[in-house]
């Protein structure tokens, strides 16, 4: 390490309880609090939304809470403006990124947002009574506290919330086709199914990895045992540690393009403190998607549905000064490099979905040249094969991307997806959806009012007071 | 001191300084075209988006360095060639331009100007820094 000789870690204090966090941007949010003081990142800024809740809804809940059947107007509120902040939190910066050169995301992205808002209510009600109701839902969540390798992780169950509702909501808002009170009813839906999932996964109360210091610290104690008695130790600087990282590297990057330049791909929980102090991030990477076509390459490759990764940071390697595990299940570190921290490592290979976990099986890092090369031809063919693509199909695929995927792994273990397909037509584009598609390009819509309303928290509109929970839209005018 | 040529953010802090001839990718093309010519160790790379999937095959093949005009270390492009210990220097501007990367309101006129005065220059990556990544001459 090149910066940090000589400094203790420090990342403990940022788990007592008068501790604000470190700033990772100077930017700070607004939203819906235009006069008061501006909402900084990380820890501080959860503590701000916390204290300007109007209900308790952003506290611990009880699971009689959460198994009641709607939120009050002023909990959608609440937790409204949470998502509002918490997307600006991890998103605003990314959001910077500009045109892709290759997928044209800020495309895909706003027609997803809106086509969740319009259907999938409906699926999420239908799949809520198929499993009996809000039980059956935070019975799904709870599964993943006892696997690797499975998509119920932090960022599709807060996609469901943040995305389907909140982005959703937002980007109608802006391109003016619903109001503040409308499909008040459809948004309790979402929200809803959200937190039971989210709830049923945690167990201590919150339903975001914000709300808990940035830590989804879900699995339970002896499911990881089981894995940290899979790794190996890593020295950093030798070719075996390079091995391991390069690894990570390559098939992340795959999970990345195998989901349109998204998040969806891949799933860190943690950071678990393990007996020597060192800290474990578990890491799923899904490089192989079977409801995608275009994943029949990585297929082709022999890849399985997941890998997944235990990562081990020596936090006094890299100073660590704070961790975050983001609730789109991403680790940022301050210092920002803790690769060269990482002392020991394990890979694991899911072949599908569904496989159970015992037949989940380790690779050695002495072994991963085979799978390395496996992912870095799937790259290159998956990569040629998306250059060919014109930009229609790009951006309706990547639209499926979001808008099948974010809900999938919670309509499989409802085995609810079937009957989403056949009798929900889930793969069909709303009318309304497909008629934005003309729109989104006009006036700059997707390249600028996206970034300006969505990531920045500005169009994340209340509803009002005068608004009925039994609101949908009655009118077209 | 080496001329500094452009700023931007840095993506993570390393030792590792690459040098070589800045290579302007602008289309997919331009990506495959460079893999196959066998030659990538020999560019640091400079794209427009700070998206990861354009830059997929040269990131996963070995790329020594990344320039960007856009994005910021949290974008995927950030994340991504953090992971793969690939320096990257996001959202560079020229030291010798007032122009600046806008979201959603930066012209074309920001980039090429960028492309003409960095595309076939020999360049080193200075990553040392927490925050400010840095372009310098190595003419």
């Amino acid at each position: 390490m090149t910066t940090t000789e000589g400094k203790r870690a420090t990342y403990k204090q940022r788990y007592e309880e008068a501790d604000d966090g470190l700033r990772f941007q100077e930017l700070t949010y607004t939203g819906n609090f235009v006069g008061m003081e501006p909402v900084t990142d990380g820890i501080k800024g959860d503590k701000m939304l916390r204290a300007r809740a109007r209900s308790s809804v952003l506290e611990r809940v009880s699971k009689d809470d959460v198994l009641r059947d709607e939120f009050t107007i002023d909990e959608l509120n609440d937790l409204n403006n949470y998502l509002a902040w918490n997307i600006w939190d991890v998103l605003v910066m990314r959001a910077t990124e500009g045109v892709s050169g290759m997928i044209p995301r800020q495309e895909y992205e706003i027609l997803a947002f809106m086509h969740e808002f319009y259907r999938w209510p409906e699926i999420l009600r239908m799949t809520t009574e198929e499993v009996g109701g809000g039980q059956g839902i935070m019975d799904i969540g709870a599964t993943a506290r006892r696997e690797i390798g499975t998509k119920v992780n932090a960022v599709h169950d807060w996609c469901i919330g943040a995305v389907g509702f909140g982005m959703g909501r937002c980007g109608l808002l802006a391109l003016e086709a619903i109001g503040p009170d409308d499909y008040v009813g459809e948004s309790n839906e979402i929200l809803k199914f959200m937190q039971r999932v989210l709830w049923g996964k945690r167990q201590d109360g919150y339903i975001l990895n914000s709300q808990d210091r940035y830590r989804c610290r879900i699995h339970e104690p002896d499911f990881l045992t089981q894995l940290t008695s899979q790794i190996e130790p890593l020295e950093p600087g030798s070719p075996r540690h390079a091995a391991f990282t390069q690894f990570n590297a390559a098939a992340e990057l795959l999970s990345f393009l195998d989901h349109y330049d998204c998040r969806l791909g891949l799933g860190d929980t943690g950071p678990y403190e393990l007996p020597d102090g060192n800290l474990l991030i578990l890491r799923d990477l899904f490089v192989n998607e079977e409801v995608f076509h275009w994943s029949d390459v990585c297929a082709d490759a022999g890849l399985p549905h997941c890998y997944t990764l235990a990562l081990v940071i020596d936090p006094e390697r890299m100073s660590l000064a704070e961790i975050r595990v983001n609730d789109i299940s991403t680790t940022f570190t301050r210092p920002k490099n803790y690769i060269e921290a990482i002392v020991g490592g394990a890979v694991f290979a899911r072949e599908r979905w569904n496989t159970p976990m015992g037949e989940v099986y380790p690779i050695k890092i002495d072994e991963l040249a085979g799978p390395l090369g496996r992912v870095q031809t799937a790259t290159l063919k998956l990569y040629a094969k998306t250059s060919k693509m014109c930009r229609r199909d790009l951006i309706w695929n990547g639209q499926y991307v979001y808008y099948i995927d974010m809900i999938l792994p919670h309509l499989r273990l409802a085995g609810t997806y079937d009957k989403a397909c056949r009798d929900y037509d889930l793969w069909e584009i709303d009318q309304r959806v497909a008629n934005y598609y003309y729109e989104i390009t006009k006036r700059g819509f997707a390249q600028e009012v996206v970034p300006s309303k969505i990531f920045s928290g500005a169009g994340y509109l209340p509803f009002s007071e005068k608004a009925s929970l039994r609101s949908s839209k009655g009118r077209w005018l | 001191m080496a001329e500094v040529l452009a700023e931007g953010y840095n993506v993570f802090d390393t030792g590792k300084s690459p040098t070589g001839t800045v290579k302007y990718l602008s289309a997919p093309a331009d990506v495959i075209e460079l893999i196959q010519s066998g030659r990538l160790g020999e560019h640091i790379l400079l794209v427009q988006g700070g998206t990861t999937t354009f830059l997929a095959p040269a990131l996963s093949m070995g790329a020594i360095g990344v320039i960007t005009m856009s994005g910021a270390p949290e974008s995927h492009l950030g994340i991504l060639s953090r992971e793969f210990q690939t320096p990257c220097i996001m959202t560079a501007h020229l030291t010798g331009s007032d122009s600046r990367y806008v979201v959603g309101a930066t012209g074309p006129g920001h980039f090429d100007e960028i492309a003409k005065a960095l595309d076939g220059r020999k360049v080193r990556l200075d990553c040392s820094d927490h925050e400010v990544g840095r372009v310098l001459a190595d003419d």
